[in-house]
């Protein structure tokens, strides 16, 4: 096996001797919760990324039980209109920045520098800025609640409604000011992982040679690296509006209101992509593994995914269709929309195309990218009939367009992203989730999905609008909506049901107390190379990579016949952990101090100027903080450590504690 | 892995009902009144035209991918562990079969583009040059409907609310504006919907072929009561809609009865600051003892300072129209019988005795606010949205009711 150096060196700090900020001394590898805090782990913080983004997609979720509870029945009385105007905003708001969006970062977070044989990120600290970031603006938004209300402008909050005189509470404020917040945490990502993937590539990986997941992360950083700032734009134009009087939405004033919709729309279309990207990235990891196949044309897989990242700057009006943009407008954006399909289809008919003459084994992991396959294929097709702008002048507003979105960011997005959870776990916590339990899930989960949203496209042709409260008999409304209040309950029941899979298969692991090999289903990508779960260091050594799916032809060659034949025991070509020299990036404080003040300037900006200034003592001296720290604490303790086995002893979550503590010490 | 048979099959069976029960779905919409399937107009023919055959391509593209990945499911199954031990050809790809499925949905889209593009435009035509141009004006939450009979450019001589009178069998040329936020006008049956942004006017053609009410509600969301901004087109033959343009157009008369009387005062001293009736006189310009219903001098509005949008619905012959308060609420009772009647219902007495929701109109003026989700304010003020509680007395409602109900 061939191999380089092993030490590969993160950052650049060595040389610096100084120990600033002597009071504040820099943070060692303390076990526990300060070592969560202060880690630039690229696999820690993609833990945090989905353990949070998990929270917040429970809060989402039980905003649309209250949303389904709500239109049950015509004439509901669960919530006021105010009550479900915020609900279904910060749903929507919930799911797409605080839920799908992070759940993708995390799958990104941690799988890019192992699938590309990275060390970690290229920025660790700015990794951690990320998060918290993030973290810190979902937490700015959802204060919301507890000060005032939240916002009630829908997640696209257009002008003039969204202005102080039609949405007087703070609620929008809220959103305005967590999303600016969690906006700086895409941007900083993006840029980090743009640099991880162009610069921090083994020996050997080319950009060809690069997994299909990696790829299309890839493209998902560069779309966010450019949608963000639009987004961000307008929301400081709001922001100026709304805090500070003045007028760029003022109609009466000379404003146009279509100038946010089209700097909304910017950035929300290419955010479609943002979020189902990462998930067609996730399924053509799962699908060749258990079709024992490799993925069918990856150069298409690739190419159609770039073609999907450019072609999604293109179509943004297809929201607007009915805003009174001009026919010329709208039969471009109408022929330009349909033709983003055909990327699209590319990457459908290859999925099917590998599991054509593979050995299928549908495991919980299949099932669920199996569902992406089908179910996007819903959305996808629905979305090629709003394309048709006359059409989508009876769709657009109605439920039909809830049920389209919802076939592409549930049955697209999260279908891929469970499916990754089943398929990734045992590399991230050492042990494996129910295939069992996971497999009934998965039939509730569809079911239920279904349930809910297939009736949501014939209530949208029959003309019930989204966004509204209540609806009245006599409309046929009645039955279909009762049948997605109740798959929307079914969809919280198979939720819970993957939260007790989770609980058990950890208790079952603690009982089997069998030690999981690195490369637990036979895979093909560098990540399954390495212990389960994955050391803190990664790669004992780093890899030379000679081919597409490295790891799988280390394991296997095609004879004369073109039969593939084992020439390698798995064992004898991973890596089993026990590096010595590796060096680390140090801990630091200054990332989560610095996104810490966040909120308090957000808060101070609502309700008191002089919150800001906390927020903003934070913030300098956060930045102070770290730019005057070297990247790798100089000592901090080194020289090689050889005790690191994960044991059949220990529990995951002390292996992966105790893998870090003592990894990260190393220099 | 015996499972396996079985889930594939699980599989199958909620995707089938699920379409079986769209497809019944689909074909029992007579209780579904703003149905998008059940075009009733030429604009909305043609749209349905153009969508119907791209439904059944879809449909056919995601049978086809559905049960595709069923029988690539069953038939490459493992059978059991040692099966997928084994190793499948390992075919990394296909120039040939990637390009073609590259090619060929592109070609079937680039189909559907142009006759896409035909249909945008034919839709955008202008209308006829005998259209009736009616300005349709969303705010917050009620739509304002302006008629330019004269054809002088200015939709001043008809205002009406909530329910827009149309002939049949002549275009409406629709001017589509808010005064405050942004909305959208829709009515299924006739058209797809049309936007209406403050300080921009959209044109929209409609339609009718036949005499009927068509209903709609506002789809931009709009703030609280987005979901009670309604919308109903009326359509009458040319020879009534003659008579109602006539009837519009006529003076208002002062009311005689005494209840009636002191309803207009309340009228002139409580709703004026919001609400107009154009041609009303002032009860209180009579001299000494002399009936107010002789009065003869205009009465002079104050200036609305209220309300963001600056306007609250015209009620110049109020009982003309079917509904009130943003087409939330009947103004004529939902019965067979009284929808028979027609706009002309509250022409007689009988009519207004038989018909009229007093019910509903009696509780809005009662308490505005708990009827319908405004942000009225205990007092009107610039910032105001919405009818507040006026605190009324049961006689002073009564007396309204009573005064309104002469609006003919």
């Amino acid at each position: 096996m061939a191999s380089t150096d092993g030490t590969l060196a993160l950052g650049t700090g060595t040389e610096a001797p100084a120990r600033p900020m002597g009071v504040f001394a820099r943070p060692r590898n303390t076990p526990g919760w300060r070592g969560w805090v202060t880690t630039v782990d690229h696999k820690r913080i993609g833990i945090m990324y989905g353990a949070a983004a998990l929270f917040f997609f429970l809060i989402g979720g039980v905003e649309a039980l209250l949303i389904r509870a709500q239109l049950a029945a015509p004439e509901g009385k669960l919530l006021s209109a105010d009550l479900y105007n915020q609900v279904f905003t910060m749903h929507g708001t919930t799911m797409i920045f605080l839920a799908v969006m992070p759940i993708g970062a995390a799958f990104m977070n941690y799988l890019i520098p192992l699938q590309i044989g990275a060390r970690d990120v290229a920025f660790p600290r700015l990794n951690a800025l990320s998060f918290w970031s993030f973290l810190f603006g979902g937490v700015i938004l959802n204060s919301a609640w507890f000060l005032g209300g939240g916002a009630d402008g829908g997640w696209f909050n257009y002008a003039p409604n969204n202005g102080v005189i039609f949405s007087p509470s703070h609620g929008i404020d809220f959103w305005n000011l967590g999303l600016i917040f969690t906006g700086i945490s895409s941007l900083v990502g993006a840029v980090n992982l743009i640099t991880t993937v162009l610069n921090m590539r083994a020996p050997g990986m080319t950009l060809m040679r690069m997994p299909v997941f990696t790829w299309m992360s890839f493209v998902t950083q560069f779309l966010l690296l450019f949608a963000i700032p639009v987004l961000t734009s307008a929301q400081f134009l709001l922001l100026f509006d709304r805090l500070f009087g003045a007028r760029f939405f003022d109609v009466s004033m000379g404003a146009d209101p279509l100038l946010w919709e089209h700097l909304f729309w910017i950035f929300g279309h290419p955010e479609v992509y943002i979020m189902i990207l990462p998930a067609f990235g996730i399924v053509s990891e799962i699908i060749p593994v258990f079709a024992r196949k490799p993925i069918f044309g990856y150069p298409f897989m690739v190419f159609s995914g770039i073609a999907i990242g450019f072609m999604g700057w293109g179509v943004w009006a297809h929201h607007m269709f009915a805003s009174g943009i001009g026919p010329i407008s709208v039969a471009a954006f109408s022929v330009a929309t349909m033709f983003i399909a055909v990327p699209t289809g590319v990457k459908i008919l290859n999925w099917l195309a590998t599991m054509w003459g593979g050995k299928l084994k549908f495991t919980a992991p299949m099932l669920y990218s199996i569902g992406l396959v089908t179910m996007f294929t819903i959305g996808g097709l629905s979305g090629v009939t709003h394309a048709v702008s006359p059409a989508d002048t009876q769709q657009t507003d109605t439920y039909y367009i809830v049920a389209h979105f919802h076939y592409v960011l549930f049955g697209g997005a999260l279908f891929g992203f469970v499916g990754g959870w089943y398929f990734w776990w045992p590399k991230v916590f050492g042990f494996k989730l129910s295939d069992y339990h996971g497999r009934i899930n998965f039939w509730i989960l569809l079911v239920g999905f279904n349930l809910t949203f297939g009736p949501m496209h014939i209530l949208g042709l029959q003309g019930m609008p989204r966004r509204t409260y209540t609806y009245r008999t006599g409309y046929g409304f009645n039955f279909w909506n009762l049948v997605a209040t109740i798959g929307a309950f079914m969809i919280a029941a198979s939720f819970l049901y993957f939260f007790w899979i989770i609980w058990r298969s950890y208790r079952q692991s603690k009982v089997d107390a069998v030690a999981l090999s690195g490369d637990p289903w036979d895979s093909r990508s560098l990540e399954w190379m390495v212990p389960c779960p994955t050391p803190a260091h990664n790669f004992d050594v780093t890899p030379t990579v000679h081919a597409l799916d490295d790891f799988w032809h280390r394991k296997y060659d095609e004879d004369e016949n073109g039969r593939l034949v084992r020439i390698a025991a798995t064992e004898d070509v991973s890596q089993d952990g026990s590096a010595t020299d590796v060096h680390l990036p140090s801990p630091s404080y200054w990332p989560f101090v610095l996104a810490a003040g966040f909120p308090f300037v957000a808060w101070g900006l609502i309700f008191n100027m002089w919150l800001c200034v906390i927020g903003g003592i934070a913030i300098v001296s956060a930045l102070w903080g770290w730019v005057v720290e070297p990247s790798v604490d100089p000592e901090g303790e080194h020289g090689p450590h050889d005790d690191h086995h994960p044991t059949a002893d220990d529990s995951p979550a002390e292996a992966e504690a105790g893998a870090s503590e003592e990894a990260a010490l190393v220099d | 892995m015996t499972g396996r048979a079985r889930s594939t099959t699980a599989r199958v069976i909620p995707l089938a009902v699920g379409a079986v029960l769209f497809l019944a779905s689909c074909a029992s919409g007579d209780n579904a009144p703003q149905d998008s399937l059940q075009p009733e107009s030429p604009q909305a023919r043609t749209i349905y035209n153009l969508i119907m055959p791209v439904f059944a391509v879809a449909g056919i593209v995601f049978f086809l991918v559905l049960f595709g990945a069923i029988y690539v499911g069953w038939r490459f199954r493992a059978k059991d562990d040692e099966d997928f031990a084994e190793f499948p050809e390992q075919v990394h790809g296909n120039f040939k079969l990637e390009i073609g499925w590259t090619i060929l949905p592109a070609l079937v889209l680039g189909v559907v583009g142009i006759f896409t593009v035909i249909t945008i435009f034919d839709l955008a035509k202008k209308p006829a040059d005998d259209a009736i141009t009616v300005e349709v004006i969303g705010q917050q939450w009620w739509w304002e409907y302006r008629y330019d009979i004269d054809n002088d450019g200015v939709a001043d001589e008809i205002i009406t609310a909530n329910d827009m009178v149309v002939p049949t069998g002549r275009d409406i040329a629709l001017k589509i504006q808010s005064r405050d936020v942004i909305h959208s006008w829709w009515a299924p049956r006739l058209h797809g919907k049309k936007d209406a942004v403050p300080g921009r006017i959209h044109p929209l053609t409609i339609h009718t072929d036949e005499t009927g009410e068509y209903i709609g509600q506002c789809t931009e969301f709009c703030g609280l009561s987005h979901a009670e901004m309604r919308i109903k087109v009326v359509s009458v033959t040319p020879e009534e809609f003659d008579a109602w343009v006539e009837a519009q157009m006529a003076p208002v008369v002062n009311p005689q009865d005494e209840a009636a009387i002191q309803g207009w005062s309340t009228f002139a001293s409580t709703c004026t600051s919001c609400h107009h009736v154009r041609g009303m006189t002032d009860p209180a310009s009579v001299d000494g003892d002399a009936s107010p219903s002789t009065a003869t001098a205009e009465f002079d509005y104050p200036d609305l300072i209220n309300q963001v949008a600056g306007a609250a619905p015209d009620l110049t012959h109020f009982m003309s129209r079917s509904t009130f308060a943003g087409a939330m609420f009947d103004l004529r009772k939902d019965t067979d019988e009284c929808n028979a009647l027609g706009h002309t219902w509250a022409s007689t007495e009988e009519g207004i005795e038989k018909c009229l929701n007093r019910t509903d109109l009696e509780a809005w003026l009662r308490n505005a606010p708990e009827m319908k989700a405004m942000y009225a304010g205990e007092s009107m003020t610039p910032e105001s949205r919405g009818m507040p509680n006026f605190n009324l007395s049961e006689d002073q409602i009564d007396q309204l009711v009573a005064y309104l109900i002469t609006l003919k």
